[in-house]
């Protein structure tokens, strides 16, 4: 399996034996779907709520609930008021 | 209205350090107030203080003795009356019902998710660890109710919940084990269409959600970040490897993998449309309530079928000691007196 | 041999709204970085998303102009993927359910008139932007961008010259502006266009290789843009110099060329799955019938009310509803000096040159429409004379001054007295005798330079006409 592949769309390295226990657990939890395919599907529509609620929507107000200070409090490095981070172009 | 609630380290208190149980959220400071946080101090409960949590509420399927049982120990001990937490995977309903304890699982989109670190969305629910369900449920009615900032609820602003018919019909699944509930109630054996994939369903809906969810943790906004990195690359592999446990890694590389290109259709989306089908055969016709063990197995990941059905339909459900067993009760959408209504029998 | 570019559109465009999509921030231009930040859009836990309804209006709307059928029950999608300017590690936007698909806009061009298809308009978030800081060796981030709303409009492949692309823009901009969906300014970034570009033999219908452009900030960018991407993808296939990669080009305006912008992990795969956290949006019948017939006047609409109506000349009435801006000026102040044809005068002779001295196009004219009628007033009742006035505008451009107050408070009010101007002219005459005679003799355009000098004495107050008049009668 590819757990490599995986694992790097997520931004993980995984060590050695991290690697090899996702990959025995990957594996028997990939066995286990494999019931999937026996269940008859055609013209069901996908549901990704189970909520039967449409429309909830807000109107076009503007709040401030948070001074720009407290929210760069928790950056890891900030500076002159911009989330600071490594350089993303040459 | 009084009582002391401890909160699940996944519940956000306004300039209160949050961990969800990972090294990723070190040094971040909550900025807001969950609404229900604000809703119990409204009503006059007090905030006992975090219990510890699994690393956003993944447990492991493969091994449970690492287990935090935290939010259910400071309940059976007295340290606190009430504890909430997020029931996703289902472990509160058994470990309370395994410890003397009682666990509510409101109905999906009525307890507001405004301040509470995200796990599984579409799964995610406030939930209660109490010792008997009747205070459960008076604490309930003071979260429970539509909050503007969770766009995901009901349109209920209130709810009430109290004991409504005795004459209750309970739906036994065949397969599973019996509790002796003919005694005190009409019982109806019932089969549970689809119970054989229910646990692979929900984990592969959870952990692309999941480790969507996760996905926020870079090491740039808040939170943990790796000491020495060379570029922004290496600042994600590094922050997010070092910060993130291996149950929580699992997923999210298993949630990589069903929503991958060719992984979609016949993984991710048939589990959607399985979803759906499951739902629609919890049809709660000629039974009120679903009685169901909290454990069939000791492997924990065959267990998560019995804490599938509501999770994945969004159900109601209680958990409780009951002979010797722990039990779990699930209802139709909003329809929590039936719960209340068969425990009181039971108790 | 022959060959033919063969285009598609990816046009992303801001929608007008006060706040971000998903969170009450502000979305205005602007700001100091990170001011319109809450923890929702930077990407906090805990912080679930909740969907502006005018965004999804004027989404609406957008749909509505571009003729394109709207999606009953639309949803949203999360798209992942990493970058600095991406706080929560995805983006929202709409794959399996856009609010509108198969739409057209016609276009005019030297080949005559054709329609454009549209694929698809969905509704989507923004990301942050990114400076990169050279003395520090660090890249800064800043999220006020991020979750503004934007509509992207994906259009199908129908495009062969970059005058069809210009012609195209340039009527969404029309359309989309004059809808009130987005002020469309692409030097703000407001409107952005992506352009997805192939040649292929002459005759051939299969597409060839295609590369999509980006940055590129102006209509002469993108057709610079189109030309270089063409000749370069055309001299590929004639000479065989490069094989051609199914890639994204970099637009560089500076040195006039495209740049591959090397992906190194091949085809992003963005795992796009529809997202819990947000419930369907239906689209009924009403809440259609109540957008299209809320929707402010179409540009062309508007030419009609402006010629037959109003009685403006088509050339002037083309440059007002050349911009939504302009035609705003254009009603606004009309509302307070009903005089068409002199509005139109102000703003296309006297407004336009001002702005233009202070290097500001036709969307960037701000004015406030009361004291610029008040302006037109006071010279229609003859309190004051156009050069005054048009000294007033540069001063209500400029200061915000009030054209009333500042008119009295200066003492610029015509001299009305005839007395006074006749006595004037009496001392001018006198004092430029010369002048005088050599007029009497038969050089007439002296004429003029004796009403400058009874101007000049009256401190250019004097209503001109009342001076020529005068003037005349004492010279006969």
């Amino acid at each position: 399996m590819q757990i490599d592949k995986f694992a790097g769309m997520v931004k993980f390295s995984l060590s050695e034996s991290e690697r090899a226990t996702i990959e025995d657990q990957s594996r028997v939890l990939v066995d286990s779907f494999g019931l999937l395919k026996n269940i008859d599907t055609d013209g069901v529509d996908a549901m990704f709520t189970v909520l039967d609620i449409k429309n909830v929507l807000r109107e076009d107000v503007v709040a401030k609930n948070i001074s720009k200070e407290t929210l760069l409090s928790n950056a890891p490095e900030q500076y002159g008021g911009y989330f600071q981070v490594p350089k993303t172009v040459d | 209205m009084s009582g002391l609630v401890a909160l699940e380290d996944c519940i956000m208190q306004k300039d209160m350090p949050i961990t969800v149980g990972s090294k990723i959220l070190d040094g971040f400071v909550s900025p807001v107030n969950a609404t229900i946080v604000n809703r119990l101090m409204d009503s006059g409960y007090e905030i006992a203080g975090k219990t510890a949590m699994d690393e956003f509420c993944v447990p492991s399927f493969f091994d449970e003795s690492g287990e935090a049982l935290d939010a259910i120990q400071v309940v059976s001990e007295g340290r606190a009356q009430y504890a909430l937490s997020n029931d996703v995977f289902g472990k509160y309903r058994k470990q309370a019902a395994e410890n003397g304890c009682c666990y509510i699982r409101p109905t999906y989109g009525t307890v507001s998710r405004f301040g509470l670190v995200q796990s599984v969305s579409s799964m995610d629910q406030i939930g209660v660890v109490c010792k008997n369900l009747s205070d459960g449920f008076a604490l309930l009615s003071k979260i429970a109710g539509r909050d503007s900032k969770d766009g995901a609820m009901f349109s209920e602003e209130n709810y009430s919940y109290a004991a409504s018919v005795k004459d209750i019909r309970v739906g036994v699944p065949k397969s599973l084990s019996d509790f002796g509930l003919a005694e005190n109630f009409r019982t109806v054996d019932i089969e549970l269409e689809y119970f054989d994939v229910y646990r692979q369903v929900m984990y592969i809906l959870c952990c692309a959600e999941l480790g969507n969810n996760i996905s926020r943790y870079d090491g740039i906004k808040f939170g943990y970040r790796a000491p020495d990195f060379r570029g922004i690359n290496d600042l994600y592999t590094k922050t997010r490897s070092e910060g993130f446990g291996a149950n929580v890694k699992l997923a999210a590389i298993m949630g990589a993998m069903v929503l991958s290109q060719d992984w979609y259709t016949p993984y991710y989306e048939k589990a959607m449309k399985i979803r759906r089908l499951i739902k629609e055969s919890l049809r709660f016709d000629d039974y009120d309530v679903i009685a169901m063990p909290c454990q069939i197995s000791e492997n924990p990941y065959e267990n998560l079928s019995l804490f599938a059905p509501a999770a994945l339909a969004g159900l109601p459900s209680v958990s409780f000691p009951h002979n010797g067993k722990g039990i779990q009760l699930i209802a139709n959408v909003k329809r929590e007196d039936l719960l209340l209504s068969a425990w009181e029998v039971c108790k | 041999m022959k060959y033919e570019t063969v285009m598609g559109l990816e046009v992303h465009v801001e929608l007008a709204t006060e706040t971000k999509l998903f969170c009450s921030c502000s979305a205005k231009f602007g700001a100091d970085a990170n001011e319109n930040v809450c923890p929702a859009c930077c990407g906090m836990p805990g912080t679930p998303p909740v969907t502006n309804k005018k965004a999804v209006e004027l989404a609406l709307a957008a749909a509505l102009v571009t003729n394109s059928k709207i999606t009953p029950v639309m949803t949203f999608d999360k798209k992942n993927y990493f970058y600095p300017d991406l706080p929560s590690g995805c983006q929202i936007t709409q794959l399996f359910a856009p609010i509108c698909r198969d739409g057209w806009v016609e276009i005019e061009t030297s080949e005559g008139r054709r329609k454009i298809t549209l694929a698809q308009i969905h509704i989507e978030e923004d990301a942050g932007k990114l400076v990169h800081d050279n003395r520090i060796g660090a890249s800064l981030v800043d999220f006020n961008r991020t979750s503004v709303p934007l509509v992207e409009i994906v259009s199908n492949p129908d495009f062969r010259t970059a005058e069809e692309v210009v012609a195209y823009l340039e009527k969404l901009r029309v359309l989309l502006s004059f809808a009130g969906v987005s002020d469309c300014k692409m030097q703000e970034g407001s409107m952005r266009c992506d352009v997805n570009i192939s040649v292929r033999e002459k005759g051939s219908s299969e597409l060839g290789t295609r590369t999509e452009i980006k940055n590129m900030n102006s209509l002469k960018a993108i057709a610079s843009a189109i030309a270089f991407e063409s000749g370069r993808q055309i001299n590929a296939l004639e000479t065989g110099s490069e094989a051609l990669v199914q890639e994204t080009r970099r637009w560089d305006d500076n040195i006039g060329e495209t740049f591959s912008m090397r992906e190194k992990e091949g085809v992003a795969d963005y795992r796009y799955f529809p997202n819990p956290e947000i419930m369907p949006i239906e689209i009924d019948d009403a809440w259609i019938s109540y957008v299209r017939e809320n929707l402010p006047e179409p540009a062309h609409d508007k030419f009609i009310r402006l010629t037959e109506k109003l009685g403006l000349s088509d050339y002037d009435s083309n440059i007002i509803i050349g911009s939504k801006n302009l035609a705003d000026i254009f009603d606004g102040t009309l509302k307070h000096f009903d005089n068409p044809k002199e509005v139109v005068n102000w703003i296309i002779v006297e407004l336009l040159s001002i702005a233009k001295g202070d290097n500001k196009g036709e969307d960037d004219i701000k004015i406030d429409c009361r004291k610029f009628a008040k302006i037109m007033e006071l010279v229609d009742n003859k309190t004051i004379n156009r050069a005054v006035a048009k000294k007033l505008l540069l001063l209500v451009w400029k200061d915000g001054i009030d054209p009333e107050q500042y008119v009295e408070e200066n003492q610029l009010g015509m001299v009305n007295d005839t007395g006074l101007i006749e006595k004037t002219i009496k001392d001018v005459l006198v004092e430029q005798a010369s002048s005088v005679e050599q007029y009497k003799a038969g050089n007439t355009k002296l004429f003029n330079f004796l009403v400058g000098q009874v101007m000049k004495k009256l401190a250019g107050k004097a209503d001109p006409k009342a001076i020529n008049e005068l003037l005349a009668k004492h010279l006969e």
